[in-house]
Protein backbone atom coordinates (compact mmCIF):
# COMPACT_ATOMS: atom_id res chain seq x y z
CA UNK A 1 0.00 0.00 0.00
CA UNK A 2 1.33 3.49 -0.94
CA UNK A 3 2.37 5.84 1.89
CA UNK A 4 -0.05 8.29 3.04
CA UNK A 5 1.20 11.79 2.79
CA UNK A 6 0.32 14.83 4.63
CA UNK A 7 2.56 18.25 4.22
CA UNK A 8 1.73 19.28 7.40
CA UNK A 9 3.67 22.68 6.65
CA UNK A 10 6.56 24.24 4.86
CA UNK A 11 8.79 24.55 7.98
CA UNK A 12 10.85 21.37 9.35
CA UNK A 13 9.13 19.08 11.86
CA UNK A 14 11.66 18.57 14.93
CA UNK A 15 9.06 15.96 16.57
CA UNK A 16 5.54 14.24 16.09
CA UNK A 17 3.20 12.61 18.92
CA UNK A 18 -0.06 11.20 18.12
CA UNK A 19 -2.73 10.60 20.60
CA UNK A 20 -3.94 7.21 21.83
CA UNK A 21 -6.47 6.88 18.86
CA UNK A 22 -4.31 9.03 16.60
CA UNK A 23 -7.16 11.34 16.09
CA UNK A 24 -4.86 14.25 16.83
CA UNK A 25 -1.46 14.78 16.48
CA UNK A 26 0.90 16.95 18.98
CA UNK A 27 3.79 18.60 16.30
CA UNK A 28 6.64 21.28 16.88
CA UNK A 29 7.27 23.36 13.82
CA UNK A 30 10.72 24.40 14.34
CA UNK A 31 9.71 26.93 16.79
CA UNK A 32 9.01 27.24 20.87
CA UNK A 33 5.30 26.47 20.45
CA UNK A 34 3.52 22.66 20.04
CA UNK A 35 0.74 22.73 17.89
CA UNK A 36 -1.96 20.39 17.94
CA UNK A 37 -3.47 18.66 14.50
CA UNK A 38 -6.90 17.04 14.43
CA UNK A 39 -7.83 14.72 11.94
CA UNK A 40 -10.72 16.23 9.44
CA UNK A 41 -11.07 13.54 6.89
CA UNK A 42 -7.97 12.53 5.04
CA UNK A 43 -6.68 16.03 6.25
CA UNK A 44 -5.39 17.44 9.01
CA UNK A 45 -6.17 21.22 10.71
CA UNK A 46 -4.62 23.15 12.84
CA UNK A 47 -6.40 23.22 16.62
CA UNK A 48 -4.56 24.67 19.48
CA UNK A 49 -1.18 26.14 19.93
CA UNK A 50 1.03 24.73 23.63
CA UNK A 51 2.65 27.88 24.32
CA UNK A 52 4.95 28.20 27.40
CA UNK A 53 8.58 27.18 26.24
CA UNK A 54 10.59 30.40 25.41
CA UNK A 55 13.38 28.35 23.21
CA UNK A 56 12.66 25.78 20.74
CA UNK A 57 11.29 22.53 21.47
CA UNK A 58 13.52 19.44 20.74
CA UNK A 59 10.93 17.02 21.48
CA UNK A 60 7.06 15.64 22.62
CA UNK A 61 5.92 12.67 23.65
CA UNK A 62 2.15 11.87 24.40
CA UNK A 63 1.33 9.45 27.32
CA UNK A 64 -1.66 7.08 25.27
CA UNK A 65 -3.45 6.22 28.60
CA UNK A 66 -3.46 8.92 30.81
CA UNK A 67 -3.73 11.68 27.91
CA UNK A 68 -0.86 13.78 28.84
CA UNK A 69 1.81 15.49 26.84
CA UNK A 70 4.95 16.03 28.19
CA UNK A 71 7.48 18.52 25.70
CA UNK A 72 11.04 19.42 26.50
CA UNK A 73 13.03 22.50 25.03
CA UNK A 74 16.52 24.45 24.73
CA UNK A 75 14.92 26.54 27.51
CA UNK A 76 15.88 23.95 29.68
CA UNK A 77 12.73 23.21 31.00
CA UNK A 78 10.33 20.71 30.38
CA UNK A 79 6.07 20.90 30.30
CA UNK A 80 3.31 18.94 31.72
CA UNK A 81 0.79 19.27 29.88
CA UNK A 82 -3.06 18.53 31.24
CA UNK A 83 -6.03 18.56 29.07
CA UNK A 84 -8.97 20.12 30.66
CA UNK A 85 -12.38 20.24 28.62
CA UNK A 86 -14.62 23.20 29.61
CA UNK A 87 -17.74 22.03 30.94
CA UNK A 88 -19.75 25.21 28.88
CA UNK A 89 -17.92 25.25 25.41
CA UNK A 90 -16.87 21.38 25.63
CA UNK A 91 -13.13 22.98 24.11
CA UNK A 92 -10.02 21.36 25.23
CA UNK A 93 -7.35 23.30 26.76
CA UNK A 94 -3.72 22.23 27.88
CA UNK A 95 -2.46 23.30 31.27
CA UNK A 96 1.25 23.13 31.64
CA UNK A 97 3.12 22.37 34.40
CA UNK A 98 6.46 23.23 34.81
CA UNK A 99 9.27 20.39 35.91
CA UNK A 100 11.66 21.30 37.78
CA UNK A 101 14.99 19.63 36.05
CA UNK A 102 17.78 20.87 37.62
CA UNK A 103 19.67 20.84 34.59
CA UNK A 104 21.87 23.92 32.70
CA UNK A 105 21.85 23.29 29.28
CA UNK A 106 18.85 22.55 27.10
CA UNK A 107 16.75 19.55 26.81
CA UNK A 108 17.04 17.59 24.45
CA UNK A 109 14.76 14.51 24.19
CA UNK A 110 11.71 12.95 26.35
CA UNK A 111 9.75 10.47 26.86
CA UNK A 112 7.10 8.95 28.80
CA UNK A 113 7.65 5.73 30.93
CA UNK A 114 5.75 2.56 29.32
CA UNK A 115 3.37 3.04 32.46
CA UNK A 116 3.41 6.52 32.04
CA UNK A 117 4.01 7.27 35.58
CA UNK A 118 7.54 8.88 34.90
CA UNK A 119 9.33 10.16 31.88
CA UNK A 120 12.94 10.94 31.10
CA UNK A 121 14.45 14.21 30.05
CA UNK A 122 17.86 14.13 28.28
CA UNK A 123 20.01 17.09 28.07
CA UNK A 124 23.42 18.82 26.74
CA UNK A 125 24.14 18.93 31.09
CA UNK A 126 25.35 15.41 30.01
CA UNK A 127 22.64 14.22 32.53
CA UNK A 128 19.34 12.12 32.21
CA UNK A 129 16.68 13.86 34.32
CA UNK A 130 14.20 11.05 35.84
CA UNK A 131 10.93 12.74 36.81
CA UNK A 132 8.44 11.45 38.89
CA UNK A 133 5.00 12.64 40.41
CA UNK A 134 4.83 13.71 44.08
CA UNK A 135 1.56 14.15 45.26
CA UNK A 136 2.65 15.91 48.32
CA UNK A 137 4.04 18.79 46.78
CA UNK A 138 1.51 18.25 43.75
CA UNK A 139 4.50 18.69 41.42
CA UNK A 140 7.38 16.58 39.07
CA UNK A 141 10.40 15.94 41.09
CA UNK A 142 13.47 14.66 39.03
CA UNK A 143 16.65 12.81 39.73
CA UNK A 144 19.73 12.98 37.73
CA UNK A 145 21.34 10.13 36.29
CA UNK A 146 24.57 11.71 35.64
CA UNK A 147 27.78 9.45 35.68
CA UNK A 148 29.26 7.92 33.40
CA UNK A 149 28.12 10.57 30.70
CA UNK A 150 30.23 12.93 29.19
CA UNK A 151 28.42 14.37 26.39
CA UNK A 152 25.21 15.65 25.75
CA UNK A 153 22.38 12.65 25.67
CA UNK A 154 20.74 12.92 22.20
CA UNK A 155 17.83 10.13 22.77
CA UNK A 156 16.38 7.86 25.12
CA UNK A 157 14.74 4.34 25.37
CA UNK A 158 12.54 2.96 28.17
CA UNK A 159 13.02 -0.63 28.40
CA UNK A 160 9.18 -2.68 28.97
CA UNK A 161 9.79 -2.93 32.42
CA UNK A 162 9.41 0.39 33.19
CA UNK A 163 12.71 0.84 35.16
CA UNK A 164 15.72 0.51 32.58
CA UNK A 165 16.39 3.27 30.13
CA UNK A 166 18.68 3.54 26.99
CA UNK A 167 20.84 6.38 25.96
CA UNK A 168 22.24 7.57 23.55
CA UNK A 169 25.28 9.79 23.78
CA UNK A 170 27.58 12.65 21.65
CA UNK A 171 30.42 10.58 23.67
CA UNK A 172 29.83 7.76 21.14
CA UNK A 173 28.46 5.64 23.70
CA UNK A 174 24.71 3.72 24.31
CA UNK A 175 24.43 2.69 27.66
CA UNK A 176 21.67 0.51 29.65
CA UNK A 177 20.70 2.79 32.92
CA UNK A 178 18.49 1.99 35.55
CA UNK A 179 16.55 4.67 36.36
CA UNK A 180 14.38 2.95 39.17
CA UNK A 181 12.50 5.21 41.96
CA UNK A 182 12.09 3.72 44.79
CA UNK A 183 8.37 5.57 45.93
CA UNK A 184 7.14 5.02 41.97
CA UNK A 185 8.75 1.24 41.09
CA UNK A 186 7.95 -2.20 42.50
CA UNK A 187 11.12 -4.38 42.53
CA UNK A 188 11.92 -5.08 39.18
CA UNK A 189 12.19 -8.76 38.44
CA UNK A 190 16.06 -9.89 37.10
CA UNK A 191 16.66 -9.34 33.32
CA UNK A 192 19.05 -9.88 31.04
CA UNK A 193 20.62 -6.33 31.10
CA UNK A 194 21.49 -7.39 35.62
CA UNK A 195 19.61 -8.70 38.81
CA UNK A 196 20.02 -5.94 40.92
CA UNK A 197 19.24 -2.53 40.27
CA UNK A 198 19.78 0.41 42.14
CA UNK A 199 19.09 3.89 40.60
CA UNK A 200 21.81 4.77 37.90
CA UNK A 201 23.61 1.26 37.70
CA UNK A 202 24.96 0.99 34.72
CA UNK A 203 23.94 -2.07 32.89
CA UNK A 204 26.06 -1.79 29.86
CA UNK A 205 27.67 0.50 27.80
CA UNK A 206 28.29 -0.10 24.18
CA UNK A 207 30.64 2.06 21.65
CA UNK A 208 29.86 3.06 18.39
CA UNK A 209 31.72 1.42 15.26
CA UNK A 210 33.68 4.64 14.10
CA UNK A 211 33.04 7.06 16.61
CA UNK A 212 29.88 8.55 15.45
CA UNK A 213 27.86 10.09 18.63
CA UNK A 214 24.83 7.87 19.12
CA UNK A 215 21.38 9.38 17.52
CA UNK A 216 18.90 7.01 18.42
CA UNK A 217 18.60 3.78 20.71
CA UNK A 218 15.35 1.57 21.07
CA UNK A 219 14.92 -1.72 23.19
CA UNK A 220 13.56 -4.39 21.48
CA UNK A 221 10.06 -5.44 22.27
CA UNK A 222 11.20 -8.11 24.52
CA UNK A 223 13.36 -5.71 25.84
CA UNK A 224 16.42 -8.35 25.37
CA UNK A 225 18.14 -6.63 23.05
CA UNK A 226 19.13 -3.03 22.33
CA UNK A 227 19.12 -1.18 18.86
CA UNK A 228 21.23 1.82 18.27
CA UNK A 229 21.78 4.19 15.79
CA UNK A 230 25.05 6.20 14.96
CA UNK A 231 26.47 9.27 12.84
CA UNK A 232 28.60 6.35 11.49
CA UNK A 233 26.23 5.32 9.22
CA UNK A 234 26.19 1.98 10.86
CA UNK A 235 23.19 1.01 13.10
CA UNK A 236 24.17 -1.85 15.69
CA UNK A 237 22.38 -4.89 17.67
CA UNK A 238 23.29 -5.48 20.70
CA UNK A 239 22.65 -8.79 22.97
CA UNK A 240 23.39 -8.71 26.02
CA UNK A 241 23.03 -12.78 27.14
CA UNK A 242 25.22 -13.13 25.09
CA UNK A 243 27.75 -10.73 26.77
CA UNK A 244 29.06 -7.89 25.97
CA UNK A 245 31.19 -7.74 22.81
CA UNK A 246 28.05 -9.89 21.38
CA UNK A 247 27.32 -6.68 18.76
CA UNK A 248 25.89 -7.02 15.12
CA UNK A 249 26.85 -3.87 13.29
CA UNK A 250 25.60 -3.07 9.69
CA UNK A 251 27.97 -0.30 8.19
CA UNK A 252 25.89 1.36 5.22
CA UNK A 253 26.76 2.32 2.18
CA UNK A 254 23.80 5.82 2.96
CA UNK A 255 23.90 8.88 4.58
CA UNK A 256 23.57 8.44 8.62
CA UNK A 257 20.12 7.34 10.30
CA UNK A 258 19.25 9.14 12.91
CA UNK A 259 15.80 7.35 14.56
CA UNK A 260 14.15 4.09 14.41
CA UNK A 261 11.96 1.63 15.88
CA UNK A 262 11.20 -1.79 16.23
CA UNK A 263 8.49 -3.27 14.74
CA UNK A 264 8.76 -6.52 15.35
CA UNK A 265 11.49 -9.19 17.79
CA UNK A 266 12.70 -9.14 14.41
CA UNK A 267 12.40 -6.65 12.37
CA UNK A 268 13.16 -2.93 12.80
CA UNK A 269 12.78 0.44 10.86
CA UNK A 270 15.38 3.66 10.75
CA UNK A 271 15.18 6.64 8.84
CA UNK A 272 17.35 9.66 8.93
CA UNK A 273 19.77 11.64 6.39
CA UNK A 274 18.66 9.56 3.66
CA UNK A 275 15.27 10.62 3.45
CA UNK A 276 13.76 7.27 3.62
CA UNK A 277 12.51 4.71 6.10
CA UNK A 278 14.77 1.73 5.62
CA UNK A 279 13.98 -2.07 7.02
CA UNK A 280 16.07 -4.08 8.93
CA UNK A 281 15.79 -8.05 9.79
CA UNK A 282 17.47 -10.44 11.38
CA UNK A 283 17.98 -11.98 15.12
CA UNK A 284 20.78 -13.01 17.42
CA UNK A 285 22.61 -14.87 14.97
CA UNK A 286 22.93 -11.46 12.68
CA UNK A 287 21.02 -8.54 10.69
CA UNK A 288 20.68 -6.98 7.59
CA UNK A 289 19.35 -4.22 5.34
CA UNK A 290 16.53 -5.50 4.02
CA UNK A 291 14.56 -3.03 2.05
CA UNK A 292 13.04 0.55 2.07
CA UNK A 293 9.55 1.08 2.93
CA UNK A 294 9.59 3.86 0.17
CA UNK A 295 8.86 2.35 -3.19
CA UNK A 296 10.41 4.85 -5.89
CA UNK A 297 8.42 3.74 -8.55
CA UNK A 298 4.81 4.74 -6.21
CA UNK A 299 6.14 7.91 -5.22
CA UNK A 300 4.96 9.21 -8.37
CA UNK A 301 8.58 11.26 -8.25
CA UNK A 302 10.64 9.08 -10.75
CA UNK A 303 10.42 10.51 -14.01
CA UNK A 304 10.90 8.85 -17.64
CA UNK A 305 14.51 9.87 -18.07
CA UNK A 306 15.92 9.17 -15.38
CA UNK A 307 13.40 6.23 -13.71
CA UNK A 308 14.86 3.39 -14.67
CA UNK A 309 18.19 3.73 -13.13
CA UNK A 310 16.99 5.27 -10.43
CA UNK A 311 14.01 3.36 -9.24
CA UNK A 312 16.05 0.49 -7.60
CA UNK A 313 18.72 2.50 -6.13
CA UNK A 314 19.50 4.40 -2.94
CA UNK A 315 22.31 6.58 -3.98
CA UNK A 316 22.09 9.93 -3.41
CA UNK A 317 24.02 11.37 -6.09
CA UNK A 318 21.69 8.40 -8.46
CA UNK A 319 18.47 9.56 -6.73
CA UNK A 320 18.96 13.55 -6.97
CA UNK A 321 17.21 14.95 -9.69
CA UNK A 322 17.75 18.12 -9.21
CA UNK A 323 16.93 21.19 -11.31
CA UNK A 324 19.70 23.20 -10.22
CA UNK A 325 22.19 19.82 -11.39
CA UNK A 326 20.32 20.01 -15.00
CA UNK A 327 20.81 23.29 -15.71
CA UNK A 328 24.33 23.31 -15.07
CA UNK A 329 25.38 19.60 -17.21
CA UNK A 330 23.00 21.20 -19.77
CA UNK A 331 25.24 24.28 -20.04
CA UNK A 332 28.36 22.10 -19.85
CA UNK A 333 26.93 19.57 -22.27
CA UNK A 334 25.08 21.41 -24.75
CA UNK A 335 26.09 25.18 -24.16
CA UNK A 336 22.39 25.79 -22.84
CA UNK A 337 21.90 28.77 -20.32
CA UNK A 338 18.35 28.49 -18.46
CA UNK A 339 17.94 29.48 -15.75
CA UNK A 340 16.51 28.27 -12.65
CA UNK A 341 12.66 29.22 -12.60
CA UNK A 342 12.19 29.81 -16.39
CA UNK A 343 10.94 27.15 -18.32
CA UNK A 344 13.10 23.76 -17.91
CA UNK A 345 13.75 22.43 -21.42
CA UNK A 346 11.70 19.44 -22.28
CA UNK A 347 14.31 16.78 -21.37
CA UNK A 348 14.39 18.35 -17.73
CA UNK A 349 11.04 19.64 -16.92
CA UNK A 350 9.92 15.83 -18.12
CA UNK A 351 11.71 14.34 -14.53
CA UNK A 352 10.33 16.49 -12.60
CA UNK A 353 6.82 14.84 -12.60
CA UNK A 354 4.82 14.84 -9.70
CA UNK A 355 4.20 18.92 -8.47
CA UNK A 356 6.02 20.06 -11.89
CA UNK A 357 7.64 22.87 -10.05
CA UNK A 358 11.34 23.57 -10.56
CA UNK A 359 13.28 22.87 -7.69
CA UNK A 360 15.47 19.78 -6.54
CA UNK A 361 13.16 17.08 -6.11
CA UNK A 362 14.87 13.70 -4.71
CA UNK A 363 12.81 10.36 -5.55
CA UNK A 364 11.84 9.68 -2.21
CA UNK A 365 8.51 10.76 -0.74
CA UNK A 366 10.27 12.70 1.92
CA UNK A 367 12.08 15.62 0.57
CA UNK A 368 14.18 16.15 3.49
CA UNK A 369 15.76 14.36 6.40
CA UNK A 370 13.63 12.46 8.22
CA UNK A 371 13.53 13.44 12.31
CA UNK A 372 11.55 11.23 13.74
CA UNK A 373 9.59 7.68 13.47
CA UNK A 374 6.72 6.48 15.37
CA UNK A 375 4.54 3.66 16.09
CA UNK A 376 1.27 4.49 14.37
CA UNK A 377 -0.94 1.31 14.07
CA UNK A 378 -0.56 -1.98 16.24
CA UNK A 379 1.09 -2.36 19.37
CA UNK A 380 4.89 -2.69 20.45
CA UNK A 381 5.95 -6.31 18.88
CA UNK A 382 3.63 -6.04 16.43
CA UNK A 383 3.34 -2.82 14.16
CA UNK A 384 1.65 -2.43 11.02
CA UNK A 385 2.06 0.92 10.42
CA UNK A 386 4.80 3.67 11.79
CA UNK A 387 4.65 7.28 11.01
CA UNK A 388 7.70 9.50 9.92
CA UNK A 389 8.43 13.37 9.97
CA UNK A 390 10.61 15.32 8.37
CA UNK A 391 12.65 18.60 7.89
CA UNK A 392 10.40 18.63 4.51
CA UNK A 393 7.49 19.51 6.85
CA UNK A 394 5.74 16.54 5.83
CA UNK A 395 3.80 13.77 8.17
CA UNK A 396 4.15 10.24 6.36
CA UNK A 397 2.59 7.57 7.49
CA UNK A 398 3.57 3.56 6.12
CA UNK A 399 2.37 0.27 6.01
CA UNK A 400 5.36 -1.73 7.52
CA UNK A 401 4.59 -5.00 5.02
CA UNK A 402 5.37 -3.07 2.06
CA UNK A 403 8.67 -3.65 1.67
CA UNK A 404 10.39 -2.36 -1.80
CA UNK A 405 14.20 -4.05 -2.43
CA UNK A 406 16.86 -1.71 -2.33
CA UNK A 407 20.33 -3.01 -3.45
CA UNK A 408 23.03 -1.17 -1.23
CA UNK A 409 26.41 -1.44 -2.50
CA UNK A 410 25.98 -1.08 -6.08
CA UNK A 411 25.92 1.97 -6.65
CA UNK A 412 28.20 2.08 -10.22
CA UNK A 413 24.84 0.91 -11.79
CA UNK A 414 22.69 4.09 -10.58
CA UNK A 415 25.22 6.54 -11.50
CA UNK A 416 25.15 4.73 -15.05
CA UNK A 417 21.75 5.60 -15.04
CA UNK A 418 22.12 9.46 -14.73
CA UNK A 419 22.36 9.74 -17.67
CA UNK A 420 19.01 11.59 -19.11
CA UNK B 1 34.37 45.90 22.50
CA UNK B 2 37.06 43.60 24.21
CA UNK B 3 36.39 40.37 22.73
CA UNK B 4 39.92 38.42 24.24
CA UNK B 5 37.77 36.87 26.57
CA UNK B 6 37.00 34.37 23.91
CA UNK B 7 40.61 33.60 23.29
CA UNK B 8 40.70 31.89 27.20
CA UNK B 9 40.68 28.04 27.48
CA UNK B 10 37.93 27.41 29.25
CA UNK B 11 38.54 23.70 28.96
CA UNK B 12 41.65 24.50 31.57
CA UNK B 13 38.99 25.38 34.30
CA UNK B 14 36.59 22.48 33.79
CA UNK B 15 37.96 19.36 36.13
CA UNK B 16 35.59 16.94 34.14
CA UNK B 17 36.48 17.94 30.63
CA UNK B 18 36.46 15.61 27.35
CA UNK B 19 39.75 14.74 26.09
CA UNK B 20 40.09 13.72 22.49
CA UNK B 21 42.13 10.42 23.29
CA UNK B 22 39.02 9.46 25.60
CA UNK B 23 36.59 9.48 22.12
CA UNK B 24 38.86 6.16 21.09
CA UNK B 25 40.00 3.13 22.17
CA UNK B 26 43.92 3.48 21.81
CA UNK B 27 46.30 1.28 19.89
CA UNK B 28 46.86 -1.78 22.14
CA UNK B 29 50.48 -1.78 20.35
CA UNK B 30 52.99 0.26 21.96
CA UNK B 31 54.36 2.91 19.48
CA UNK B 32 57.98 1.11 18.47
CA UNK B 33 56.23 -2.33 17.75
CA UNK B 34 53.40 -0.24 15.74
CA UNK B 35 56.36 1.35 13.45
CA UNK B 36 57.96 -2.60 13.35
CA UNK B 37 54.28 -4.01 12.27
CA UNK B 38 54.72 -0.93 9.66
CA UNK B 39 57.89 -1.67 8.15
CA UNK B 40 57.76 -5.56 7.88
CA UNK B 41 54.51 -4.81 6.49
CA UNK B 42 56.15 -2.74 3.56
CA UNK B 43 58.61 -5.52 2.77
CA UNK B 44 55.26 -7.91 2.75
CA UNK B 45 53.62 -5.25 0.19
CA UNK B 46 56.99 -5.08 -1.70
CA UNK B 47 57.29 -8.92 -2.59
CA UNK B 48 52.95 -9.04 -3.71
CA UNK B 49 53.58 -5.95 -5.84
CA UNK B 50 56.35 -7.98 -7.51
CA UNK B 51 54.22 -10.80 -8.25
CA UNK B 52 51.68 -8.28 -9.70
CA UNK B 53 48.95 -8.60 -6.58
CA UNK B 54 47.40 -5.33 -6.45
CA UNK B 55 45.02 -6.12 -4.06
CA UNK B 56 46.90 -8.32 -1.66
CA UNK B 57 49.04 -5.36 -1.45
CA UNK B 58 46.21 -2.92 -0.89
CA UNK B 59 45.02 -5.24 2.04
CA UNK B 60 48.22 -5.98 3.72
CA UNK B 61 48.45 -1.32 3.74
CA UNK B 62 45.10 -1.11 4.96
CA UNK B 63 44.82 -3.72 7.40
CA UNK B 64 46.21 -2.45 11.16
CA UNK B 65 46.87 0.95 9.57
CA UNK B 66 48.46 2.49 12.52
CA UNK B 67 46.37 5.73 13.70
CA UNK B 68 46.26 7.91 17.05
CA UNK B 69 49.48 9.88 18.34
CA UNK B 70 52.58 9.24 18.65
CA UNK B 71 52.91 6.94 15.76
CA UNK B 72 53.73 9.62 13.22
CA UNK B 73 56.20 7.89 11.72
CA UNK B 74 54.55 5.09 11.03
CA UNK B 75 51.78 6.87 9.91
CA UNK B 76 53.99 8.55 6.99
CA UNK B 77 55.73 4.98 6.10
CA UNK B 78 52.10 3.65 5.64
CA UNK B 79 50.84 6.56 4.01
CA UNK B 80 53.92 6.22 1.28
CA UNK B 81 53.64 2.99 1.21
CA UNK B 82 49.94 3.43 0.09
CA UNK B 83 50.43 6.13 -2.17
CA UNK B 84 52.71 4.28 -4.09
CA UNK B 85 50.10 1.53 -5.13
CA UNK B 86 47.82 4.06 -5.79
CA UNK B 87 49.97 6.06 -8.21
CA UNK B 88 51.28 2.76 -9.93
CA UNK B 89 47.73 1.73 -10.55
CA UNK B 90 45.81 1.53 -14.02
CA UNK B 91 42.49 3.50 -13.85
CA UNK B 92 40.75 0.74 -15.67
CA UNK B 93 42.03 -1.40 -12.31
CA UNK B 94 40.34 0.36 -10.07
CA UNK B 95 36.80 -0.55 -10.28
CA UNK B 96 37.48 -4.47 -9.36
CA UNK B 97 40.01 -3.76 -6.61
CA UNK B 98 37.93 -1.57 -4.69
CA UNK B 99 34.96 -4.10 -4.93
CA UNK B 100 37.31 -7.02 -3.65
CA UNK B 101 38.30 -5.21 -0.33
CA UNK B 102 36.71 -5.59 3.02
CA UNK B 103 34.12 -2.82 4.37
CA UNK B 104 36.82 -2.22 6.44
CA UNK B 105 39.29 -1.53 4.21
CA UNK B 106 37.23 0.68 2.27
CA UNK B 107 36.37 2.59 5.17
CA UNK B 108 40.33 2.78 5.62
CA UNK B 109 40.91 3.39 2.36
CA UNK B 110 39.02 6.50 2.21
CA UNK B 111 40.63 7.44 5.46
CA UNK B 112 44.16 7.97 3.53
CA UNK B 113 42.49 9.61 0.12
CA UNK B 114 41.31 12.49 2.38
CA UNK B 115 44.41 12.71 4.17
CA UNK B 116 46.23 12.45 0.87
CA UNK B 117 44.50 15.62 -0.26
CA UNK B 118 45.15 17.28 2.87
CA UNK B 119 48.63 17.42 2.34
CA UNK B 120 49.21 19.02 -0.94
CA UNK B 121 52.72 18.45 -2.32
CA UNK B 122 53.83 15.88 0.04
CA UNK B 123 56.06 13.22 -1.28
CA UNK B 124 54.76 12.52 -4.40
CA UNK B 125 50.65 12.48 -3.69
CA UNK B 126 49.28 13.64 -6.72
CA UNK B 127 45.50 15.05 -6.70
CA UNK B 128 44.16 13.26 -10.06
CA UNK B 129 45.17 9.92 -8.69
CA UNK B 130 43.71 10.53 -5.47
CA UNK B 131 40.10 11.99 -6.80
CA UNK B 132 40.02 9.25 -9.00
CA UNK B 133 40.30 6.68 -6.37
CA UNK B 134 37.85 8.95 -4.71
CA UNK B 135 35.28 8.52 -7.02
CA UNK B 136 35.58 5.02 -7.75
CA UNK B 137 35.51 3.94 -3.81
CA UNK B 138 32.20 6.39 -3.94
CA UNK B 139 30.66 4.50 -6.24
CA UNK B 140 30.89 1.03 -4.53
CA UNK B 141 31.48 2.23 -0.75
CA UNK B 142 28.64 4.72 -1.25
CA UNK B 143 28.48 8.13 1.15
CA UNK B 144 27.95 6.11 4.24
CA UNK B 145 31.81 5.14 3.85
CA UNK B 146 32.55 9.28 3.53
CA UNK B 147 30.65 9.68 6.66
CA UNK B 148 32.84 7.53 8.26
CA UNK B 149 35.92 8.62 7.20
CA UNK B 150 34.73 11.56 8.83
CA UNK B 151 33.68 10.89 12.08
CA UNK B 152 36.15 8.35 12.58
CA UNK B 153 38.64 9.71 15.45
CA UNK B 154 41.09 6.64 14.63
CA UNK B 155 42.88 9.21 12.38
CA UNK B 156 45.43 7.19 10.28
Amino acid sequence: MAPQVFPLAQIPVTSHAFNADRSQVAVSLNSNDVTIFHRQGAEWAAGETLAEHDKLITSIDWAPNTNRIVTSAQDRNAYVWNPTVDPTTGQTSWKPTLVLLRINRAATFVRWSPNEDKFAVASGARAIAICSFDPEGDWWVSRLLKKPIRSTVLSLDWHPNNVLLAAGSADMKARVLSAYIKDVDKRPSPTVWGEKLPFNTICAEYASHAGGWVHSVAFSPSGDALAFASHDSSISIAYPQHGPTAVHTIKLSVLPLVTLIWTREDEMIAAGHDCEPFVFRGGEQGWELAGSLDDHKHSGLSGSGAGKGVGSGVSPVGRLNSAAFNTFRNADTRGLSSMPGSPVSPSGGSTLGGSGSGESELFTVHQNTITEVRLYEGQIGAVNKVSTSGVDGKLVVWDVASVAPVSVGGLAGKLGGMRI
Amino acid sequence: MDVNFRKIDIDKYDEDVLLEDELYEADPRDPAQVLNDTRTKVNAVRSALSKGDTVGAITLVLDAAPYGASVEEAKNLNLQTLTSILNSTKASEIPSIVKSLSQDAQDTLMKYLYKGMALPGWGDVSGSVLLGWHEKLTEVAGTGCIVRAMTDRRIV
